[in-house]
């Protein structure tokens, strides 16, 4: 076949590469980087280049705000997680929280509450199971999942959320199968038990401190609120889906009041957060437009009437709708905000001028 | 062994020649051909697939005189030129944020990423204060900078030290490193350039990272050239996050026990 170069040349690869293969062997560093779609390889690049600045127009807003940035580019790389890790936490939060009150239902109240224990079990491995395959999803390399158990790394609470994952999911799924058996493997079902609700708390906080453990400053400024939120948003977000479940009055009666607390303190954990993280008034500026500010916000009303409906109304599934809608729209308001506060390099320089905190 | 690079921005002339290099030897796809308007910068920024930039910052002459650096020569203005490149950290964000223990330091002191145990988790990329790390959607894994570690193996100085013309960039290990831009810095404040400064070169410069391997002489403020001015490794907070955590989650605990136990009173009550 001719070509234009001459006989014996093949036509480049079209990987942005320009290495005539008949000439030139990959083996750099970089080689191994497969490339499918050039332009579509770095979504972030073509919003970086919208946001860019004439130097006129940048040194007019460096002199307006007397804060200096590079064109208005931001400093940071945007996190790259997609719908799937908002709603991981929403699962993850439930299963973690359902844990627990699984577990000091069955301490705590015996045989007495086992429908309200045996929901709680089913509830965690369900949401386990499919917070699970939403991890996986997420991955840019799915196939390679199991990397996540080559070792054990604590300093990264990606690292540490694994294994409480994964020993989590082991024993709530040995309490749904074995804690209504009689005998020892009963026994060996009420020790799961009690393991899952162990590892619930955390399970439904380390999200928290996982976010809280970036660059990103409103997640890294929201550091010790941000795992408070998680974990009372769990708690809301297991007692309204419990409500649900075909149980005892009374047992309904009582996911309605953990529901209850968990969206009480997840309105205060809100303010707690807007105060924290607001030291430096530009970081929470994600939390005030946009769409995270509608999610946001949003979270709060949606929140606060599932407390009213669950409370003081009988329509209890009304309100138990209302607030797994909030507490679904609270961890994507997170989850857009740092997006968004990632993209604002002025919020980053603020807070490392600003005096350190106490 | 420490090597890192000292990178000299008052040498810089701001030739890419220091891109070119590491794309040709590192073989990285080109990140596509924009035209930003931003001064000569067309890179933008490091991530994926770019692993050294020249940023080119532009500064009106004011009436106290013209500011240092390069004068353009085409109007009233001077040119900053920075090539930007990962700084792997004496204490790095990525590594530490790292679940797989894909991102390793070597022997040479220099944090790598090894991309047959990468998956792609993504967690590494916003763990970085510096914005340098980046995952590639087509290819699923993240990649950077790894100062040349095949060249390193032999013997080589990286290809970007290698290409540069005007020994802006520096290669060499890190105690000699540091003596020389200690001097430098002391020859420039002779010549009465006082506004130069070295940006990251130890410990007690900038204890969030703990020092930079590759640390800079700048001559403005560290957000001119898009570098945070005080950048902290988040994973020295990451104890006060635990302890929030286990604090609130006692109140998790609090808030079951009290209703299995309100609604087994509720119960015997009513039994009554």
């Amino acid at each position: 076949m001719m070509h234009p170069h001459g006989p014996g040349h093949t036509a480049p690869r079209p990987d942005g590469r320009n290495i005539d293969p008949a000439l030139g062997l990959l083996e750099g560093e970089g080689a191994l980087a497969k490339v499918r779609d050039l332009a579509g390889a770095f979504p972030g690049r073509a919003g970086r280049l919208m946001e860019a600045k004439t130097p006129a127009d940048a040194l007019a807003r460096a002199t307006a705000t007397g804060l200096p940035t590079y064109y208005d580019q931001p400093l940071l790389q945007e996190p790259v997680w997609k719908w799937y890790i908002p709603a991981y936490f929403y699962l993850g939060g439930l299963s973690g929280a359902a844990s627990v009150l699984g577990a000091v239902a069955e301490m705590g109240g015996g045989r007495a509450f086992r429908r309200l224990a045996q929901g709680c079990h089913l509830v965690s491995v369900a949401g386990e199971i499919l917070g699970t395959g939403l991890l996986i999803a997420d991955l840019g390399r799915p196939a390679r999942f199991l990397h996540m158990m080559r070792v054990f790394r604590p300093s990264s609470p990606m690292s540490v959320g694994t294994w409480v994952l994964l020993g989590s999911g082991a024993f709530s799924t040995g309490a749904l199968l074995l804690s209504r058996r009689s005998g020892a493997l009963g026994g060996l079902g009420h020790v799961a038990s009690a393991g899952a609700g162990l590892l619930g708390l955390a399970l439904s906080g380390y999200t928290g401190v996982l976010l809280a453990n970036t660059a990103v400053p409103l997640w890294q400024e929201a550091r010790k609120s941000l795992p408070s939120l998680f974990l009372a948003a769990s708690a809301a977000s297991a007692g309204e889906l419990l409500e649900f479940l075909p149980l005892r009055r009374i047992e309904r009666k009582m996911a309605r009041h953990f529901a209850a607390m968990g969206q009480a303190a997840t309105l205060v954990s809100m303010i707690a957060l807007e105060r924290e993280a607001g030291r430096v008034p530009r970081v929470t500026r994600p939390l005030r437009r946009g769409l995270p500010g509608a999610l946001w916000q949003g979270a709060r009303l949606l929140t606060a009437a599932g407390l009213g409906l669950g409370l003081l109304s009988r329509r209890h599934r009304l309100g138990a709708l209302l607030g797994t809608a909030g507490a679904i729209a609270l961890r994507f308001a997170v989850h857009h905000a740092g997006k968004h506060s990632a993209r604002d390099p002025r919020a980053s320089f603020a807070v490392q001028r600003a005096k350190p905190r106490p | 062994m420490a090597l890192g690079f000292f990178t000299d921005t008052t040498l810089c002339i701001g030739c890419k020649a220091c891109e070119v290099a590491c794309k040709q030897w590192n073989q990285l796809p080109d990140d596509g051909f924009a035209f930003t308007g931003m001064s000569y910068d067309n890179t933008v920024h490091l991530g994926a697939a770019t692993w050294r930039h020249v940023a080119f910052v532009e500064r009106t002459v004011t009436a106290s005189g013209p500011p240092s650096g390069q004068m353009s020569g085409v109007g009233d203005f001077s040119w900053l030129f920075l090539s930007d490149v990962c700084k792997h950290c004496e204490r790095a964000g990525c590594l530490e944020a790292c679940p797989t223990g894909s991102l390793v330091r070597t022997e040479f002191g220099t944090v790598y990423v090894q991309p047959d145990i990468c998956n792609g988790c993504g967690y590494c990329v916003p763990a970085c204060p510096f914005g340098v790390i980046a995952r590639r959607e087509d290819d699923g894994r993240a990649w950077k900078c790894t100062l040349c570690y095949d060249r390193l193996k032999g013997d080589l100085e990286p290809a970007c030290a290698k290409a540069c013309p005007t020994d802006s960039i520096q290669f060499g290990e890190l105690a000699t490193l540091r003596h020389k831009a200690q001097a430098r810095v002391e020859a420039l404040h002779d010549r009465g350039m006082t506004e130069a400064y070295l940006y990251g070169a130890d410990a007690a410069a900038q204890p969030g990272t703990e020092g930079l391997h590759c640390f800079f002489l700048l001559t403005d403020r560290p957000e001119v050239y898009n570098l945070p001015p005080d950048p902290v490794v988040p994973t020295r907070h990451t104890k006060e996050s635990w302890r929030a955590m286990a604090a609130s989650s006692l109140g998790l605990l609090a808030a079951a026990t009290v209703v299995v136990l309100g609604a087994r009173l509720a119960e015997r009550r009513g039994r009554r």
